[in-house]
């Protein structure tokens, strides 16, 4: 009767874990991705051809067809219409599946096996514990030993110094701010990013071996391409940079429990009545994107992990039950981003060198966390990337147009165009860029719903909208000015603020809220037998830091609790 | 540049001059550079980014039309959405500078001069124009103006400083069919030495997290 014992709807940052976790339990699971799986001998020319149907076994994976796939060029991965790592179907001659916002901004994520974690830049800190005791309705002491094991697992370490972290660092110092020598941060202060990336290679620095031999051994080589497809690695589950396509799922295979299959557009929930449990979750329909065929599979529990537009969507789309909070109140940590212009000689005395080199290490390395309001963290592109992040998105307008008042601690705001952006580009080399994540304050009126007339091959279209709160705005504006001040203390000597758009959306959180739509132990309170493992159960924005890690660490405790709950095992937790 | 065989680009003149005029706007040739390089002279338009933004706009938007998923290009509407908004400046008299009226009546906005052109962004993305008068899917849709508006900003960017205009006569194939065939001009502006397998940038280790036992510790 049952297809397998639970269905995992997508693999990106908290279905791989869910995946993988299960598999280890000895369930039968399987998991459907919208998306290709790169690197894989089943789809030898993903974005190309249909290729097979499904992965069962780690012995599939194939470094070469995933070098082949994650060259490292900037428009070839991350062009959000037609990128290798984009929201569409495999096949790139087709059109990205559309979701609407009618608003400034754009929306970063990712389908295909690995989810947005294939260019996410792998920041992997904890929640701030203020964000999360007595405001969510399980305890952040109650995370911890998921935390432990999602680092162990990934691994998580803290970045290495590379130039710009060290010239991060001699701001930040300069600036005030102290050393925070921990993972559980509650006071403000700098740090390492804790990032999901191995070590850098312990023969890097040693001339006798060649960049060709270092990319094929273990560890880091700090290529700085982590947004563009990390390749330093001998096999796809030892690349360095560890999103869940090369950790993982390559996990996930090895178990022998798990099997995947991409190109698969779930669009429906099956559910029935039960005399006992009531409504339940009993399977799902999904529609193969490249033959358009739709098919069904039935499993004892779903875990549903389509991310923070998707999973609201879906619920919506496959008629569920009504709930007030299914799509509301999104959080997006409001970004803002600024960057500062070093005179060469400035650099040369606190350096040594006369670039920034924004090119090489981790995309970021460093970060100062401050409780309560946000975080600002030393973040570098390749040029593509940081002229738009830096010069071309904001809600701001045009620099020339309307230039920032006198006393402000930047210098531009906003876009900047004509010859003085050649001009700031021309000295790519030695500006360094920061992101900034905001504190975010939930609120009900943000929100993913579906468009009533507007649909895709997959149904009803998301329809998005955000609006930060004044309090959101207020800490934003503090942050954009720590950050500003830092890069004043480091000598740059041009500071500009982009002031990104409201709508450009990558920390999704918190549409599906745990307490409102799942439970504590993120099974659907209407829906029994449906679990969610995405970001969108978080009850709000985690005070700031990146989000990938807390939903890895839920998706391992729900894991489980599903196990324990509807297959009778013991909760690894109490062992 | 010859194009590939089969990767044309079906978008009309007027489109193509439109935006022509926008990325010049925005990423200008800059004869002014010249002591450092004929390269750093080069501009959005010698690289071709014009069509680069009617490729992508041509390229993003598949919604079901009756029964079929159907592609809905957006480059031509999107260059009448910036003639339209050329026009209504104009009517306002708020140009600050001459209009090249050889060029009007091909593309108002290409007849305006550059700052102008980036002050017609502006207003299209305040909207301060008469939103009925804007072509769909524009035509009474702000929020469709405010986002593509945007977009066309940091498109140009993108399409200037990444490799894309080094696929040359590739450069309007389906992406699986790039080849590159140069170093990216945008690249070498901005002295990005080109994707690596690695750097020997090491400067050591500010702290380690260490893990015994299912517990960390920081050292």
């Amino acid at each position: 009767m049952y297809d397998a014992d639970v269905i995992v709807i997508g693999s990106g940052g908290g279905g791989a874990v869910a995946a993988k976790e299960l598999g280890e339990k000895g369930l039968k699971v399987l998991v459907l991705e919208a998306g290709p799986f790169y690197g894989n001998k089943q789809w030898q020319n993903p974005n190309s051809e249909r290729g097979g149907e499904w992965s069962s076994s780690y012995h599939d994976l194939d470094i070469g067809l995933y070098k082949k796939t994650y060259n490292l060029y900037e428009n070839n991965m991350n062009d959000v219409v037609s990128g290798a790592i984009r929201f569409g179907p495999a096949d790139r001659r087709r059109d990205p599946w559309h979701r609407k916002m009618p608003q400034q901004g754009d929306i970063w994520q990712a389908s295909g096996v690995g989810g947005t974690t294939q260019h996410y830049w792998a920041q992997s800190p904890r929640a701030f514990p203020s964000a999360v005791d007595h405001i969510w309705p399980i305890s952040y002491r109650e995370l911890i030993p998921y935390y432990e094991k999602v680092e162990a697992t990934l691994p998580v370490q803290f970045s290495p110094i590379t130039p710009k972290e060290e010239l991060f660092y001699y701001g930040a110092k300069k600036a005030g701010w102290t050393l925070n020598p921990t993972l559980n941060v509650v006071t403000p202060g700098y740090r390492p990013n804790p990032n999901a990336i191995l070590p850098p290679n312990k023969h890097l620095m040693d001339p006798n071996y060649s960049m060709e031999q270092l990319n094929h051994m273990e560890g880091c080589t700090l290529q700085g391409h982590c947004v563009n497809g990390c390749t330093s690695g001998p096999s796809v589950d030892r690349i360095a940079k560890r999103g869940t396509l090369v950790s993982y799922i390559p996990l996930a295979l090895k178990t022998g429990n798990v099997s995947i299959r991409p190109n698969s557009f779930t669009i429906n929930i099956l559910t029935e009545q039960d005399p006992k449990e009531g409504l339940r979750a009993c399977g799902v329909q999904f529609r193969d994107t490249w033959t358009g065929e739709v098919g069904e599979l039935k499993a004892k529990t779903i875990v549903m992990a389509a991310g923070c537009i998707e999973s609201p969507r879906l619920w919506l789309n496959a008629g569920l039950p009504y709930n007030a909070w299914v799509g509301r109140g999104l959080t997006n940590h409001y970004f803002d981003w600024v960057g500062g212009v070093f005179d060469e000689k400035d650099l040369l005395s606190i350096l040594g060198t006369t670039s920034v080199f924004p090119y090489a290490g981790h995309t970021s390395g460093a970060r100062v966390d401050i409780p309560g309001i946000g975080i600002f963290q030393v973040s570098c592109l390749s040029p593509g990337l940081m002229s738009f992040l830096t010069y071309g998105f904001s809600e701001a307008g045009y620099n020339a147009l309307r230039p920032p008042e006198p006393g402000e601690p930047w210098n531009m705001r906003g876009r900047v165009v004509g010859p003085e952006l050649k001009e700031l580009m021309k000295h790519y080399s030695q500006t360094m860029t920061m992101l900034l994540l905001t504190d975010d304050e939930v609120r009900y009126s943000n929100r993913v719903e579906v468009d009533p007339l507007l649909k895709d091959e997959n149904g009803p279209i998301p329809v998005i909208h955000y609006s930060p709160s004044a309090k959101t705005l207020q800490r934003r504006d503090k942050l954009a000015r720590y950050a500003c001040e830092t890069l004043q203390h480091a000598g740059a000597k041009k500071i500009i603020r982009s002031d990104l758009p409201t709508g450009f959306l990558l920390h999704i959180e918190s549409t599906m809220r745990m307490g409102h739509v799942v439970d504590s132990n993120c099974e659907a309170y209407q829906v029994k037998r449906l679990y969610i493992a995405d970001n969108s159960v978080h009850f709000n924005g985690i005070g700031g830091p990146n989000p990938t890690l807390t939903t890895q660490a839920l998706a391992t405790r729900t894991a489980d609790k599903l196990a324990h709950k509807y297959f009778g095992h013991s909760i690894e937790t109490d062992k | 540049m010859q194009e590939a065989e089969n990767c044309q680009l079906p978008a009309d003149n007027q489109t193509l001059v439109t935006f022509r005029a926008l990325v010049e706007a925005i990423v200008p040739h800059t004869p002014e550079l010249a002591g450092f390089g004929e390269l750093q002279t080069l501009g959005a338009a010698d690289l071709g980014v014009h069509y680069y933004l009617a490729w992508e706009l041509d390229h993003t938007l598949a919604l079901f039309f009756g029964i079929h998923l159907t592609n809905f290009p957006l480059a031509a509407s999107t260059a009448r959405l910036l003639n339209v908004g050329a026009v209504q400046f104009a009517a306002a008299s708020q140009l600050i500078q001459p209009i090249n009226c050889s060029h009007w009546v091909i593309s108002p906005f290409s007849a305006l001069a550059p700052l102008d052109r980036i002050r017609v962004l502006a207003m299209l993305e305040q909207l301060r124009v008469d939103l009925g008068t804007l072509p769909p899917p524009y035509q009474n849709n702000g929020g469709n103006v405010k986002f593509i508006i945007d977009y066309l900003n940091r498109a140009t960017l993108f399409g200037t400083y990444s490799e894309w205009s080094a696929y040359g006569s590739t450069r309007l194939c389906t992406p699986t069919e790039r080849v590159l065939q140069s170093f990216p001009i945008g690249w070498e502006q901005s002295g990005y030495p080109g994707v690596s397998l690695g750097y020997r940038a090491l400067r050591g280790f500010l702290l380690t997290i260490v893990r015994d036992k299912g517990v960390s510790t920081i050292v």
